[in-house]
């Protein structure tokens, strides 16, 4: 399955090729295209700046951001198995399951933080492995393949505590209790605040999502793989004849992914200080809208890193924002949908204009 | 002299009588009315709409714990928040044969007729938290009003009656809409008492959501010195807010239902999450099964059975030094059994 809108120009190097000069008569969607996204962006900005009381100032942009550093970190996972042409359901279940596992490991078997912090990274590489080899090697389509494997997930992460939710102190299944505890280190991971300006302003997760977002935007702009991901998702056989190993950049793909979603459920796990039995369901969707509202920003009209956290931030000052306005719940996700559907229509039909008007 | 002896002899029986409880399950099977004698024939279902959190963690632990007391054969069906899919497992039950249903949630509108046919089929139903809408079927209810008056009234007590209040509620659910109603009467005799504002969702994970949303309006509304989150998930996600905000010495939380997890959320130092009203939901698991062996052996429990809750607060776990569910059982007698549906022949599960 592909969702790039850019079917039609093999060239992988499109995308980081400059914008050609436009005709006279374009340059106004030319523009749109290009900038519309972020203006759309700064004016909701400007407009809860205004009407939202205590809006503006640095510890509203922060939560902002920390709001939406788990489902970023997620979003950008999702953005590399969409580079090559891929999908990837499980992320929000690979999530979930990394909460419950790492509190499992401390809680239940009483191990210390690293040990916890290996064996969630390492599920998600795992998880992430049998993904890409399900995709490649078994030829199952990735949505059916990854589908298959979030439902997997969501009854796998209940098996070792017969569906109870981890929390220190909990009784077990045996009946005896839980003599295990957060250790402190993990719980800094998603609660310690850097100071930066003011006293401890910055939290561990946003740290951690603009970190993970300049390593994914490096590797997928800058290096030699990111690029030839890129050909993969543009023309498999393009890529694949030229001698791109095609399936180990896929696998790759996904193995990022998983890793991404795992750190995203140790910070959540973090933040909570508990395993939380959850279908991770939520997670999915707002890293998915979050990658897709990617595609628009810059005009890109294909996934990318500084768009997708663009997409993420976009969604998160939306909803905070409103939060403040006092908006019932129920808004929330129909502004959600609402942005998906504005950024797509920005994606799929102007670019598309712009391409025929060359 | 002979009275003594009498005394000494009722004494030592009621003694031996309460050692062999925990292992006298089955040897007091016989004492019970029929079809209770041979209770591995008994077969009864529960069929769930909600069972994510821990809430209904423990109410299961509850049904499992007085059925296994009872000895008979317990099938869960859990249809995962799926209101077509648990008017399907009733019928699932009906088909297996069960001797009884327990409906756990759900909505009336897809329950009421698949209640209906269950007890057509002849099958005994009792149902907790959901309105069915028939006769015929006992509800077993936790106090949802009580649990919400109850937090007011403590968080009255603790701030008198003028505050700003975020409030935590999301419609359509029925206990949540049940709790509301203390809430607009509280603000109705209280006009000191204003509504800042209103959040809440149930996203899941439910704290982690709730936990941005009153980050937000913490900060939209910096004068708010009370929340109360009717529901232990929302209390969390606040509290979560307003210790990320800096604010514990500040606002105040009071909350509905317990767990392990929210004891040590409340007794953290300088915890904001001030006193929570709660029924054990393990007991009200077990009074629901109580209620249904009621109806099984020919009796009745009533139209209403209705376990009554407890004010729990932060100085009462500190003071006692509570530090799980258990050790709450323990040092207040009315959690830890509800004298409701009760009769003398009842087993009840060991402690």
């Amino acid at each position: 399955m592909s969702i790039h809108p850019d079917q039609t120009q093999p060239d992988a190097s499109a995308a980081s090729r400059p914008a050609r000069p436009a005709p006279r008569s374009s340059s106004a969607i030319d523009l749109a295209i290009r900038y519309g996204f972020l203006a759309l962006l700064l004016g909701l900005v400007i407009f809860f700046s205004v009407f939202a009381n205590g809006f503006a100032g640095p510890r509203s942009a922060v939560f902002i951001f920390q709001s939406v550093a788990i489902t970023g970190i997620l979003a950008l996972g999702v953005t590399c198995t969409l580079v090559v042409g891929g999908f990837d359901l499980s992320i929000g279940s690979v999530a979930t399951s990394s909460m419950m596992l790492s509190a499992y490991m401390m809680v239940v078997l009483e191990q210390s933080a690293f040990v916890a912090i290996i064996a969630c990274l390492a599920m998600g590489a795992f998880i992430g492995l049998i993904n890409g080899l399900l995709i490649v090697k078994t030829k199952i389509p990735d949505l059916l393949a990854t589908l298959g494997m979030m439902f997997l997930l969501v009854g796998l992460q209940r098996i070792p505590t017969e569906g109870r939710s981890i929390a220190v102190g909990m009784t077990l299944p045996d009946g005896s209790t839980a003599e295990g505890a957060f250790s402190p280190l993990f719980l800094s991971l998603g609660r310690h605040r850097f100071d930066f300006m003011l006293e401890n302003l910055l939290p561990a997760p946003v740290i951690f999502l603009i970190v993970i977002g300049i390593l994914v935007w490096g590797f997928l702009e800058l290096t030699r793989h990111g690029r030839l991901m890129y050909a993969i998702g543009s023309n498999e056989r393009a890529a694949s004849l030229t001698g791109t190993n095609v399936n180990n950049y896929k696998i790759m793909a996904y193995m990022i992914s998983g890793v991404l979603a795992s750190v995203g459920g140790m910070l959540l796990a973090a933040r909570l200080g508990r395993g939380d039995i959850a279908s991770g369901t939520n997670l999915l969707l707002d890293a998915v809208a979050a990658a897709l509202i990617g595609f628009a920003v810059l005009g890109a009209a294909k996934p990318n890193a500084f768009g997708t956290a663009m997409g993420a931030l976009f969604v998160g000052i939306l909803l905070q924002g409103l939060t403040m306005m006092n908006a019932p719940y129920y808004t929330q996700d129909f502004i959600k949908g609402f942005v998906l559907v504005l950024a797509l229509i920005f994606t799929f039909s102007l670019s598309a204009r712009k391409a025929g008007s060359h | 002299m002979k009275l003594i002896r009498r005394k000494a002899l009722a004494l030592f029986a009621g003694l031996a009588a309460a050692a062999a409880l925990p292992l006298g399950a089955i040897a007091q099977a016989q004492d019970m009315p029929a079809p209770l004698d041979n209770p591995g024939d008994v077969k009864i279902a529960l069929v769930r709409y909600l069972s994510t959190g821990d809430f209904f963690q423990a109410y299961l632990s509850g049904v499992e714990a007085q059925s296994k007391a009872l000895g008979v054969d317990l099938r869960v069906f859990d249809s995962r928040q799926d209101a077509a899919l648990q008017a399907d497992m009733v019928d699932q039950a009906i088909a297996l044969g069960v001797d009884g249903i327990i409906i756990q949630h759900g909505l009336t509108e897809s329950m009421k007729e698949a209640a209906q046919r269950a007890v057509d089929a002849g099958i005994k139903v009792v149902a907790f938290d959901v309105n069915v809408e028939n006769d015929a079927i006992p509800q077993i209810e936790q106090s949802d009003y009580l649990l919400g008056k109850l937090a007011l009234e403590q968080a009255i007590a603790d701030n008198g009656t003028e505050w700003k209040a975020g409030y935590v509620y999301v419609p359509g659910i029925a206990p949540l809409d049940r709790r509301h109603v203390a809430w607009e009467e509280v603000k109705e005799a209280n006009p000191g008492i204003v509504e800042a504002a209103q959040m809440g969702t149930l996203d899941n994970p439910i704290a982690n959501s709730n936990a941005n949303q009153a980050r937000s309006v913490l900060q939209a509304n910096p004068d708010i010195s009370v929340f109360f989150a009717p529901y232990d998930e929302f209390a969390k996600g606040v509290k979560i807010a307003v210790d990320e905000a800096g604010l514990s010495q500040d606002v105040k939380i009071y909350s509905a239902d317990v767990s392990t997890a929210d004891i040590s959320a409340m007794r953290e130092p300088d915890s904001a999450w001030a006193a929570t009203v709660a029924t054990n939901p393990a007991v009200v698991g077990e009074v629901s099964v109580r209620a249904l062996a009621i109806m099984l052996t020919g009796g009745d429990p009533g139209a209403q059975v209705v376990v009554p809750p407890t004010l729990i607060t932060q100085d009462f776990l500190n003071e006692n030094d509570i530090k799980n569910m258990e050790d709450l059982s323990a040092n207040m007698p009315q959690f830890a059994h509800a004298d409701v549906a009760m009769t003398e022949w009842m087993p009840l599960p060991p402690r």
